[in-house]
């Protein structure tokens, strides 16, 4: 079950305060191919992590 | 994948994270979601496109008979893909949106690494993620929603 569209608008808006715009107006600069780019090395980066996340479990 | 599917004509929209991306969000996604068309022509061409890289039902325990072909597809309507090269999520039709042909005046060409592709616009994909009204997808709409002032504030 959803919530209203209306009944969000208050909750999207106080989410909107912690939007990192920096973030945003750097990638508005990037070309869509960069921004997929950035977007592979951070999969990239997630899977990494999480590797080593499992690893490090693993050995304790 | 996206190379697969525009080598083998599919006709669909790209939804989603990767669309949010698309349109310039910073947010990590994990898989690609897209709207196809229902038509039989396009199914097959689905099928043909997306087999080489063994589709198979996403949290399904191994070795449950499941053939990827497009009587699966026409018996179905979203499916959610693991497959050889990630995560895939195939649909039919989507919460607010509808389906393909419904999509398609709210989408957008667009060529990238040498492939054509269709995305679903900025608009319309704000519109789609509040008619879900999913609460996963607030901080995603706030950010799309920044994206839209920031183009517009240019």
């Amino acid at each position: 079950m959803g919530y209203h569209p209306s009944a969000m608008d208050p909750v999207i808006e106080a989410y909107k305060k912690d939007v990192d715009r920096t973030l945003i107006r750097e990638n508005l600069r990037c070309t869509v191919e960069e921004r997929i780019l950035n977007l592979i090395e951070l999969q990239k980066l997630a899977v990494e992590a999480r590797r080593a996340g499992q690893a490090a479990r693993a050995a304790r | 994948m996206l190379q697969a599917l525009d080598a083998a004509d599919v006709q669909f929209i790209v939804v989603g994270g990767l669309a949010a991306t698309i349109h310039g969000s910073p947010r990590l996604t994990q898989d690609l979601d897209i709207v196809y068309s229902r038509t039989a022509e396009n199914l097959e061409r689905l099928v043909r496109a997306l087999r080489p890289f063994h589709p198979y039902l996403r949290g399904a325990p191994p070795g449950l008979p499941f053939l990827f072909d497009a009587r699966t597809l026409k018996s179905g309507l979203n499916f959610t893909f693991v497959t050889d090269l990630g995560w895939m999520d195939l649909l039919g039709e989507i919460t607010g949106g509808g389906d393909y042909d419904r999509l398609l005046p709210h989408s957008s060409d667009l060529q990238m690494f040498g492939v054509s592709i269709r995305v679903l616009n900025l608009e319309k994909l704000i519109e789609v993620k509040r008619a879900a009204g999913r609460p996963k997808d607030f901080e995603t709409i706030a950010e799309l929603e920044a994206i839209r002032e920031e183009l517009k504030g240019r």
